[in-house]
């Protein structure tokens, strides 16, 4: 009846929940707004959600539980209200398997924003990489997804800067295919490359910086003639 | 004097061992100046003793034998005999003769050593004669009578007395096993506790946590280790309390604001609604300031195997992608062992700092033998020596007026030197000699592999 994608928003706080929805509904969004874990699984069993916005802290059941409980039923994308804390860092590895995932106090822009650039990924065909805990493993090397760095060889962290991190996850999950410059930009920024843009093709240098023995001479991350990168690996989950 | 100091045992067993050791030395070296004095009389008495008698016996008349064998001699002057004069025996002998009731005028002893070539004619014998023992030094014992003639008498001098010295040291020795050995047993009984204490309450310092200590060793050690595990137990608790209040405060302060932040996005005013983000922005970057200082010390992070040098560039990249003027000295692979989540907090905050105070950012690692440095230097106007110190502590900032224009809370450094600490290095400032601050972390060799 209308084509207005329908987001559920869960946060106990009226506070955030109200003004929140009004933002959404103004930003064309179908909004449906629930109080707690319970409401949200009624709202989600009885209507056809899009996208779920979900606050972690609640009382009750929390929001990785109700987050575990979206991804074991479906491929429903999620986006986490969280505060940050030490604890951020780690929760957000864990198997929760959010798409992404915002710090309180967010712009209310910057969440439309996500919420826009993981429609268009799922319509351009499900090219969506949740933080889900799985750690990546290729000839020796580890990408660990929860503290967004590499361990080398030696069990020594190699740390990785956010797009170092978010180029090398494109990589490892998925090893052996070619990857145009568009489609890692897309992959891992969530935007459009433009005809002079270089910054992929920066921080792929930098990147065997970081991993290639010799840099000059890549073993890993391969440059395909006709504009594309592959990693050269067989990549197991950890 | 240092060097002294230095040689010196700091411990409690090695220091309390060390002065029963001198006290026992001192001890045993009175008693043998006392136990020497004695031997020396006596030694005095045997070799003054038999001179006199033979004198009295030639004044008598009574050993006429002594005569042939040239032991006793009569002279009407003083004889010459070469030797050396020995005074001592001179008194004792001449005590002796008075006593005995003799009136002489005058008295002289003298000591010859046997000649060399005799003595290695005797030693040479002696080898073959069985029990043969060496020749003593001769003494010469002549005495002015009151007639004015001189009788000269020969004895034989006891032979030297044994190794008296060597004897001192040896029973030394063996009081210093029967005193120091119970006295080392005791020291570690007491010392051991002592170390656990010890390290447990340094494990509290650096980490904030720590086991309880085993309770052993005499009364009063135990009753210490006791005091300590119940104020460990009360810190402990105090600690948490503290977590979870500060938890509880966070998030509670962090709803209300991200309640603003949504709300504030519906103001009209373009420019306004832009202030208001700003500032609820910088709020919750305080709130997060405030509350990571008062966790310092607590992390949960575990410490790991990192790559310093990546490290850096890492969180150098990151400010780079959002257009910062920072760069990097590039490093050969560094490898320490740290917390790295605290470690790039710590980072980016000095970088944060140079961006703001100093225009830019130049990050370098650099490692010697004793430290491994993370550099952040600036171009900006450094900072006074004199407020260096105060700059690391929570809520100062430079600009005395608190003025809110630059932006924090003040707590930035005090975070980088709590984090610092956490890691057993410091934080260190020092304006540049070109100009600009340059802020270290500093890291002990040791966490580096």
């Amino acid at each position: 009846m209308n084509d207005k994608p329908h987001v559920l928003l869960v946060d106990d706080e009226r506070s955030i929940r109200e003004p929140l929805a009004q933002y959404l509904s103004r930003n064309g969004f179908r909004v449906t707004a629930a109080a707690d874990a319970a409401e949200a699984r009624t709202r989600l069993a009885g209507s056809a959600i899009d996208l779920v916005v979900l606050d972690i802290m609640m009382p009750g059941e929390d929001g990785l539980s109700l987050c575990r409980h979206i991804r074991e039923s479906g491929d429903l994308p999620v986006i986490l209200l969280t505060a940050k804390s030490e604890e951020t860092d780690r929760i957000i590895g864990l198997e929760m398997g959010a798409d992404d995932y915002v710090l309180k106090p967010f712009s209310p822009r910057e969440l439309v924003a996500r919420i826009k650039a993981i429609f268009r990924r799922v319509a351009a065909g499900g090219v969506r990489q949740h933080a889900d805990g799985t750690n990546y493993a290729f000839d020796g090397w580890v990408l660990k997804t929860g503290e967004r760095t590499l361990v080398d060889r030696e069990g020594v962290a190699v740390p990785l800067s956010t797009a170092e991190y978010n180029l090398m996850l494109a990589f490892a999950t998925r090893p052996n295919q070619v990857l145009n410059r568009d489609q890692l930009l897309d992959i891992t920024q969530g935007r459009e490359a433009n005809a002079f843009d270089r910054a992929i093709d920066n921080q792929i240098s930098r990147l065997r910086r970081k991993i290639e023995d010799d840099p000059k001479n890549p073993r890993f991350i391969k440059t395909v003639w006709g504009g594309g990168y592959t990693l050269a690996a067989d990549v197991r989950k950890l | 004097m240092k060097t002294v100091r230095r040689l010196l045992p700091s411990s409690l067993a090695g220091q309390i061992i060390l002065v029963v050791a001198i006290a026992l030395f001192v001890a045993q070296a009175v008693n043998f100046a006392f136990l020497y004095r004695e031997r020396e009389r006596q030694l005095l008495a045997i070799a003054s003793a038999p001179a006199a008698a033979r004198i009295v016996d030639a004044i008598e008349g009574r050993d006429r034998s002594l005569d042939r064998m040239e032991r006793i001699s009569w002279s009407a002057a003083a004889p010459v005999i070469a030797g050396r004069r020995r005074p001592d025996i001179e008194q004792r002998a001449g005590t002796m003769l008075e006593n005995a009731g003799l009136e002489i005028r005058s008295i002289r002893a003298v000591e010859q050593e046997r000649p060399h070539h005799d003595r290695d004619w005797r030693e040479g014998r002696g080898r073959f004669m069985h029990g043969f023992r060496p020749p003593r030094d001769a003494l010469y014992l002549s005495v002015e009578l009151a007639s004015g003639r001189w009788v000269t008498v020969q004895t034989r001098l006891p032979r030297d007395p044994p190794r008296f010295l060597g004897w001192l040291v040896g029973q030394t020795l063996v009081l210093y096993v029967i005193v120091l050995v119970p006295l080392l047993l005791v020291g570690r009984r007491i010392a051991r506790p002592l170390d656990d204490l010890t390290r447990s309450a340094e494990q509290f310092a650096t980490t904030g946590a720590a086991d309880p200590v085993m309770e052993r060793g005499p009364g009063d050690v135990r009753r210490l280790t006791t005091a300590f595990n119940a104020m460990r137990a009360r810190l402990l608790a105090m600690l948490t309390e503290k977590d979870r209040m500060l938890g509880a405060i966070g998030h509670d302060l962090r709803t209300p604001l991200a309640s603003l932040r949504v709300r504030a996005e519906s103001v009209e005013d373009e420019g306004e609604r832009a202030r208001m983000s700003e500032t609820i922005l910088e709020m919750s970057r305080m709130l997060d300031d405030i509350l990571s200082l008062a966790r310092a010390g607590r992390s949960m992070e575990p410490v790991q195997k990192v790559d310093l040098a990546a490290l850096a560039d890492a969180v150098v990249e990151d400010f780079v992608e959002l257009g910062a003027k920072v760069d990097m000295t590039e490093t050969a692979r560094t490898v320490a062992s740290v917390k790295p989540q605290l470690m790039k907090r710590a980072l980016r905050n000095l970088i944060e700092n140079a961006v703001k105070y100093g225009d830019r950012a130049h990050v370098e690692l650099v490692g010697d033998t004793r430290e491994v440095r993370i550099d952040v230097k600036d171009d900006g106007p450094g900072m006074p020596e004199d407020r260096m110190a105060d700059m690391m502590e929570p809520f100062t900032r430079i600009e005395e007026s608190r003025s809110r224009d630059t932006g924090g809370a003040g707590l930035g450094l005090a975070l980088v030197r709590a984090i610092m600490m956490e890691h057993g290095g410091e934080l260190r400032l020092s304006n540049r000699p070109e100009g600009g601050l340059c802020a270290s972390l500093v890291l002990p060799v040791t966490a580096v592999d």
